[in-house]
């Protein structure tokens, strides 16, 4: 449709860096289905290396490459931040990442070479520290701030008090440091890092996409404005006061689980008042995270309160089907947009419409897919044979989304060897 | 000069973003494109200025966005905005 140079990589994310980073997320799933079958019913226990195993593979392998796929595609589009050569930028992160990540669950299961911890944390926290603070300082500098970027700006804060405290713990485990406050770091660190980063992270981009999205009336500017400092506020005060009151998390995890549950009440009743009629999978994969995080946060409450594992494990569950559903969400939205803009960015007028890219069944096939898969893993709370039926759903899900993204890449190349090219003929 | 004009203010996205590239394919020098969107459309922009048209972008009271982008770059847009 355009010029044959198409948009200068500076005015756009490429393609490919987002694509590479969906596809890290998605073998990262293969691996997570892989330890489910390897491990079984030992990643219900919250202190086994199974379950810290499976953990990172989560949090780290699969949801950090996917926020920073939406963070790469998301900042230029949502907050107007250009991240010069973004190419370069994403594979300084991406190889050092994706081997920091694998040394570290390797760490978990051998715990006599300590050595693992300290590779794994020189791979892991420069790059991850970098990316964040490049990503900070570009957002620091905006003029015009949305709540989006703003939340962003507050999220990846988040974030990197979340490799900092994680730094200590690998120091301590190495050696280096004698780790008295290990204890009290553990608990700030995943609790900075599943509310403060991704739950915040996933809120800040909702402010901006239900409604563009899905044709909603905007949050109300109270929640955009104070939700994303609030909860932040009271991670952050938490994490400082529980080194001499460490009961103080208990009173903290309840009130953040308040503020989770009215977020996922106020959006799901967004949801239900788009204009269009029609619901698509990605409406569907977020009235189902939403409705996730709902259970998620009213199980950890009643574990809080009353101590029974059943709840404690309930919400281990639903927590991250929360986030996933939320990704698979986005994912479904942003894989066939970029190849469709693309394309036409650079000339294509013969570029594949969305549709054609992924189609809406093909997003419909996976929600049902994902579905039965939290269902097995709720279900092998109580009989735990079914595990290897989760593990099995768990890679299919994840080979799904795979087979989008080589999908989606090949038709893009495909077009770009074949398809016919449109003169604007502009000066 | 010609507006071709249209209300993506109720679709869902990237249905405006659809729409507002297939008319800049055909902007000839006498129209122009007069679009009302929700949000400001900065994909659009950024493609838009990149191939060389002249682009105009305003929010008005209600929040509402009006982006005006034509081929000639003598048009004055301001003056055939409205807000």
């Amino acid at each position: 449709m355009f010029s044959q140079n198409g948009l200068s990589l500076d005015q756009a994310p490429p393609i490919s860096v987002v694509f590479r980073f969906f596809a890290l997320g998605a073998l990262f799933g293969l691996l997570g289905g892989g330890l489910v079958f390897y491990y079984q019913s030992a990643i219900f226990d919250a202190a086994s290396p199974a379950a810290l195993t499976l953990t990172h593979t989560f949090t780290l392998g699969i949801m950090l490459s996917f926020m920073f796929a939406a963070l790469f595609q998301m900042l230029p589009v949502i907050a107007g931040v250009k991240l010069t050569a973004p190419v370069s930028t994403a594979n300084f992160l991406l190889y050092p990442f994706a081997a920091g990540v694998l040394l570290l669950l390797a760490a978990f299961n051998m715990p006599q070479q300590s050595w693992l911890f300290g590779a794994a944390s020189l791979l892991l926290v420069p790059s991850l520290l970098w990316i964040t603070l490049l990503m900070l300082s570009k957002l620091v500098r905006l003029r015009d701030h949305s709540s989006s970027s703003k939340g962003m700006l507050i999220a990846l804060l988040a974030l990197g008090i979340v490799l900092i405290l994680a730094f200590y713990m690998t120091l301590s485990l190495t050696g280096y440091l004698e780790g008295s406050y290990y204890p009290e770091v553990r608990t700030a660190h995943y609790s900075m890092g599943l509310f403060g980063w991704i739950a915040l992270l996933i809120i800040s981009i909702s402010f901006q996409v239900i409604e563009m999205f899905y044709v909603t009336p905007p949050y109300p500017k109270l929640v955009r404005r104070y939700l994303p400092l609030t909860l932040f506020g009271l991670l952050f005060v938490t994490t400082v006061a529980a080194f001499w009151l460490p009961q103080l998390w208990v009173l903290s995890h309840i009130l953040t689980a308040l503020l989770l549950v009215g977020y996922a009440v106020l959006t799901l009743r967004r949801l239900s008042q788009r204009k269009r009629p029609i619901a698509d999978a990605t409406v569907w994969f977020w009235r189902l995270g939403l409705s996730m995080l709902l259970l998620a946060m009213t199980t950890l409450v009643v574990y809080k309160l009353t101590g029974t594992a059943l709840f404690g494990n309930l919400a281990e569950i639903l927590y991250p089907a929360f986030a996933l559903s939320i990704v698979f969400a986005m994912f479904y939205k942003i894989i066939p947009f970029l190849t469709w803009f693309h394309l036409n960015a650079q000339g294509y007028f013969a570029a594949p419409m969305m549709h054609e890219v992924i189609h809406p069944k093909t997003a419909m096939k996976h929600l049902y897919i994902h579905l039965t898969t939290v269902v097995t893993f709720l279900l092998a709370l109580f009989f735990a044979p079914l595990l290897f039926i989760s593990a099995l759903l768990t890679i299919l899900s994840f080979g799904w989304m795979l087979w989008q993204i080589v999908h989606a890449w090949r038709l893009y190349r495909h077009t770009q060897k074949t398809g016919e090219k449109f003169e604007m003929n502009i000066a | 000069m010609r507006e071709i004009g249209i209300d993506t203010r109720a679709l869902e996205h990237p249905e405006p973003l659809v729409q507002a590239t297939k008319i800049l394919q055909g902007l000839t020098e006498d129209s122009y494109l007069y679009m009302l969107h929700r949000k400001k459309p900065i994909p659009l922009l950024d493609l838009a200025g990149e191939q060389g048209f002249q682009v105009l972008s305003r929010e008005d009271a209600q929040g509402d966005w009006h982006i005006l982008i034509a081929k000639d770059p003598d048009i004055d847009l301001e003056a055939l905005l409205r807000v």
